[in-house]
């Protein structure tokens, strides 16, 4: 009747899993980005092994856009409102 | 809606919509309240006076509530014809609004259960006696730097927006990017070495960028929230609202205080020059009846 109600559609629970599945994987990879980082920071890593994991986490990075892309789901939808906790994933 | 158990009786539920000290009876004249079927008018609980309206029972069955609840037209009229008897109250005496929905079973049942509380509704009473509530919100200041990031993400991450990333910073890695910006084009082959170690230099800037932003956007939301507090009687911190679909500000400070009649102008002037200091957002709205402030004591 309203907007407020649930409304069960087969297909947008469909892509409401994709982006879920989606959402996890961009988690952890944000997370191997910042763990990454932290060791480039720290100087932990040669240049040439930062490279190679700098590359790793870019093709990732643009496999992730492809997805979304494929599944019509946007950026800004992989990300979960974790109540007072804030959201999932950092937003800019 | 008109079906109803045996139990209820039609004449006997009292709705009340807030408890005030010496409120003229003329006040809630020509009020429609929550029903069409009887007036808004006054019960006297002794030093304190309810506000109250007699409803159908049935009107206000938890089947009637929840099926409400879950239609935003009806929640909306409930909530402003609540509202409106509130407001036309406060604005003559201290009073305490009660939560929308609050029913006894007659007259009787008023006086008991409110005269049990009438030691918490006096003291909230002489807490916001002469006081009204203002509501705070602050945005994070807009970054032209993150509306950028925003319009060319997609740039970014195939390596391409290196332009943006030398006007901000030195960057060591900065002749290897000419080698990224090929990559994009070559797509699935392989990129060219310094490419990942450019990348990961770019997400760092983001991420430090952000950090940055983050920290300065709570340091303002602390010191709007300290500065407005100094000349509040009290303050709450409510949770910042979530960004709605689309939007691209973001809510740092949602708060509400307790202020003094006196010190209204004051406050609108300390905003003023919070908004020109911070630069950001501030939204000051008010004078409200202080629902925040009539819980607990």
């Amino acid at each position: 009747m309203t907007g407020s109600r649930v409304d069960l559609d087969s297909e947008k629970m469909g892509r409401d899993l994709v982006a879920l599945v989606l959402t996890v994987v961009e988690l952890l990879r944000q997370l191997m980005e910042r763990q990454a980082i932290r060791r480039i920071e720290q100087g932990d890593l040669s240049d040439e092994q930062a490279d190679e994991i700098g590359t790793t986490l870019m093709l990732l990075d643009q496999r992730m856009t492809e997805l979304c892309e494929q599944h019509g789901v946007r950026p800004e939808d992989l990300n979960l409102d974790l109540g007072p906790l804030g959201t999932l994933l950092p937003r800019d | 809606m008109t079906e109803r158990g045996p139990e209820t009786s039609d004449a006997d539920t009292i709705y009340v919509f807030a408890v005030c000290r010496d409120p003229d009876p003329t006040d809630v004249v020509g009020l429609t309240g929550v029903s069409d079927d009887s007036a808004v008018s006054t019960l006297s609980l002794g030093t304190l006076t309810a506000i109250v309206q007699t409803v159908r029972a049935a009107d206000f069955t938890d089947e009637a509530w929840q099926a409400r609840l879950s239609d935003q037209r009806e929640l909306e009229r409930y909530a402003r014809a609540h509202h409106d008897v509130v407001s036309a109250v406060a604005a003559r005496c201290p009073t305490v609004p009660l939560p929308m929905a609050t029913l006894y079973h007659g007259e009787r049942r008023v006086r008991e259960a409110l005269g049990e509380e009438a030691d918490r509704f006096r003291a909230a009473l002489r807490r916001i006696a002469h006081h009204a509530e203002w509501g705070v919100k602050v945005y994070a200041p807009p970054s032209t730097r993150v509306d950028r990031d925003a319009r060319d993400g997609r740039d970014e991450r195939e390596g391409r927006s290196d332009r943006l990333e030398r006007d901000r910073r030195d960057d060591p890695h900065d002749p290897e990017r000419a080698p990224a910006r090929q990559v994009a084009s070559a797509d699935r082959t392989r990129p060219a070495p310094g490419a990942g170690l450019a990348y990961l230099n770019r997400k760092r800037g983001a991420q430090e960028r952000r950090e940055r932003g983050q920290n300065e956007a709570l340091r303002i939301a602390e010191a709007v929230d300290a500065e407005v507090g100094g000349l509040a009687k009290a303050s709450r911190r409510l949770r910042p609202q979530p960004q709605a679909a689309g939007e691209r500000r973001v809510q740092v400070l949602n708060a509400t205080y307790l202020v003094a009649e006196h010190r209204a102008e004051e406050l609108a002037r300390l905003t003023r020059t919070l908004r020109e200091r911070t630069g950001a957002r501030i939204e000051l709205s008010g004078p409200w009846v202080p629902y925040s402030f009539v819980g607990e004591v």
